[in-house]
């Protein structure tokens, strides 16, 4: 008997994109017993929130998450405020300050806008040593001024584990990137002029495209290590080429294979036509050969 | 949770299906609800609405040709859980099963005469459409029923490719009012992309016009060809916007959202990242300035 978390995973591995926080919710009702495994295995839009102690945007998401509060990685502080909420310890909070740094500076050449945070946790075993875990999120998001403007977001979720060895650092990364795009199209004034004169009259035309959904790839990497900072550069340059690569290939995805199918769907060309000029073709060799 | 409530969540994510993939969605909300009784009783409203939705495709008993599941082609009332739906080119009906898929009893159906010249020439027209231009596409051409003055025709092509982790699905349906004159339509495409992850595509396009003179008025098999030659060039003419859209998003809100590589055109030299902070800061500073 299949597991009801993986018919769980299943079924929002098929279940429209746009749609995915609704469904979650409604898996969570169903089973409340499945919801911590499920929040923690499927990726949700991060939500956007704002510090009240530096005014500064932070990211939400299940990993700063203790309750129904979030923690900011600005002030290290909780909203709605904890008095017992989960806090790294001074070492963890020292190298999740460089790491919001250099990702808000990654954020800025890249997304030109947008909103990053870093969350790290301390190891579980608690031997303080360097085997630690964390995330690194990344979101942007397009608003169209008028209706018929495209429309996006861009969601990153990165997240980590480290592993200690001697002067190397072994990686693992699984990042996934939620990607939504539409655009809505009306066409009121072309109806007036119809360009071919036995055209229909009265021409009108309106719709929407969107193409919405997420991706998830694993890598892991050892890496030389000399003093604790270059934990962060290691795991950005990690993250550098994972997002390079998951761009392309979401370029792919997006623009290449949905645009394929729908090819294969219906075909522009007269598909009648061609398998005529194929006969005759054939038939012309034949009597050429005779 | 109660027990409606389950059936409400289920039914929800059964109507969310993509093309192709109802199977495996049900596969799943059996084992999630774990309650088959509860899903016997209360699952087969959204399977109909489903069906009915997606223009899902039945074979049609006594004959070689497949039709489509619609609300048009509903016949008469529901009995216990037992639909009949209309196929007008065998003038057949028959009783689907909505779960299964599969049609049964098929009876006669008597077409009202006055709508049948018009109607079976819109059906040659619309197959010979589908011939040419998709691959594996079935159509249905119904009469007015009772009370409208609008021929539908309706058009779906279904592509399904588990092992290649993609499916895909085109619907059209034109109301054709030859009272009026005004033709309507609307086209749906849907595509879901699920390797190693979960891309949908999804479409919606309206079209209305006036049927020019030269269709009004003229024989049935005249008027419908030069109104599928209308369909056809409309269809054509959305298929390649779709091309214009997609290189609209990439151009515009794909590189909008993240840049490929930096204004510097190189990646970032991480050991200088916190150097850089300062200079971003300052540049940043810039723009965060209200615009008088």
């Amino acid at each position: 008997m299949t597991e009801v978390i993986d018919s769980m995973l299943d079924l929002m591995r098929r279940l429209p994109p746009t749609r995915t926080e609704e469904n979650v919710q409604a898996l969570v009702n169903i089973c409340p017993d499945e919801a911590d495994e499920l929040l923690q295995s499927v990726d949700q839009p991060l939500q956007v929130l704002v510090d009240r102690t530096t005014g500064r945007e932070y990211l939400a998401c299940d990993y700063n998450r203790d309750g129904e509060s979030y923690r900011s990685p600005w002030s290290n502080e909780y909203d709605p405020p904890l008095d017992d909420g989960a806090v790294p310890s001074s070492k963890m909070r020292k190298l999740e300050i460089q790491a919001n740094e250099a990702f808000d500076t990654y954020r800025e050449m890249y997304y030109e806008g947008g909103q990053s945070s870093v969350y790290l946790w301390d190891p579980e075993d608690g031997t303080g040593g360097g085997n630690f875990a964390g995330v690194v999120v990344l979101k942007k998001t397009m608003t169209p001024s008028t209706p018929n403007e495209p429309s996006g977001s861009w969601d990153s979720i990165h997240v980590f584990e480290t592993a200690e060895r001697g002067r190397q650092a072994h990686y693992k990364l699984t990042s996934t990137v939620m990607l939504h795009l539409i655009t809505r199209r009306g066409s009121e004034g072309e109806s007036k002029t119809p360009a071919d004169k036995n055209g229909p009259e009265n021409l009108k035309r309106d719709g929407e495209v969107s193409l919405s959904g997420s991706m998830t790839r694993q890598s892991e990497q050892d890496c030389p290590l000399n003093e604790s900072a270059s934990h962060i550069s290691n795991i950005g340059k990690m993250i550098e080429e994972m997002e390079i690569k998951m761009r392309n290939l979401l370029q792919e995805v997006y623009f290449g294979k949905t645009r394929d199918i729908v090819y294969d769907l219906r075909s522009v060309d007269d598909l009648e036509k061609a398998r005529r000029q194929r006969d005759l073709q054939k038939e012309l060799v034949g009597f050429i050969k005779r | 949770m109660d027990a409606t409530e389950r059936i409400q969540a289920a039914s929800q994510f059964l109507l969310q299906s993509p093309p192709g993939e109802i199977n495996d969605v049900l596969n799943d909300i059996r084992n999630i609800i774990s309650d088959d009784e509860l899903l016997e009783q209360g699952i087969h409203p959204a399977l109909t609405e489903y069906n009915i939705e997606q223009f899902t495709v039945v074979d049609v008993p006594e004959t070689n040709h497949q039709s489509i599941i619609s609300d048009v082609a509903r016949v008469g009332s529901s009995l216990e859980n037992e639909e009949r739906f209309l196929d007008p080119r065998s003038r057949l009906t028959f009783v689907f099963d909505h779960l299964s898929l599969e049609a049964s009893d098929p009876q006669p159906h008597e077409p009202r005469e006055e709508h049948e010249p018009f109607r079976s020439a819109l059906e040659a027209a619309a197959l010979n459409y589908l011939k040419a231009h998709f691959n594996d596409g079935v159509t249905a051409v119904f009469s007015p029923r009772e009370g409208s003055n609008s021929y539908i025709l309706q058009l779906v092509a279904n592509k399904y490719n588990p092992t290649n982790f993609w499916s895909g699905r085109w619907r059209s349906e034109y109301a054709v009012n030859l009272t009026n004159n005004q033709v309507s339509g609307k086209i749906l495409v849907n595509i879901h992309y699920y390797e190693q992850g979960n891309v949908q595509l999804t479409t919606t396009h309206n079209v209305s016009f006036q049927l020019p003179s030269g269709v009004v008025g003229a024989p049935p098999s005249t008027a419908s060809a030069k109104l599928l030659a209308l369909i056809e060039g409309e269809e054509g003419k959305y298929q390649i916007s779709l091309n214009e859209t997609y290189q609209e998003m990439g151009e515009k809100t794909f590189k909008g959202l993240r840049r490929a590589l930096p204004l510097t055109r190189q990646k970032l030299d991480w050991d200088k990242v916190m150097g850089y902070k300062l200079g971003a800061e300052l540049s940043g500073s810039k723009s965060a300035l209200p615009s008088s």
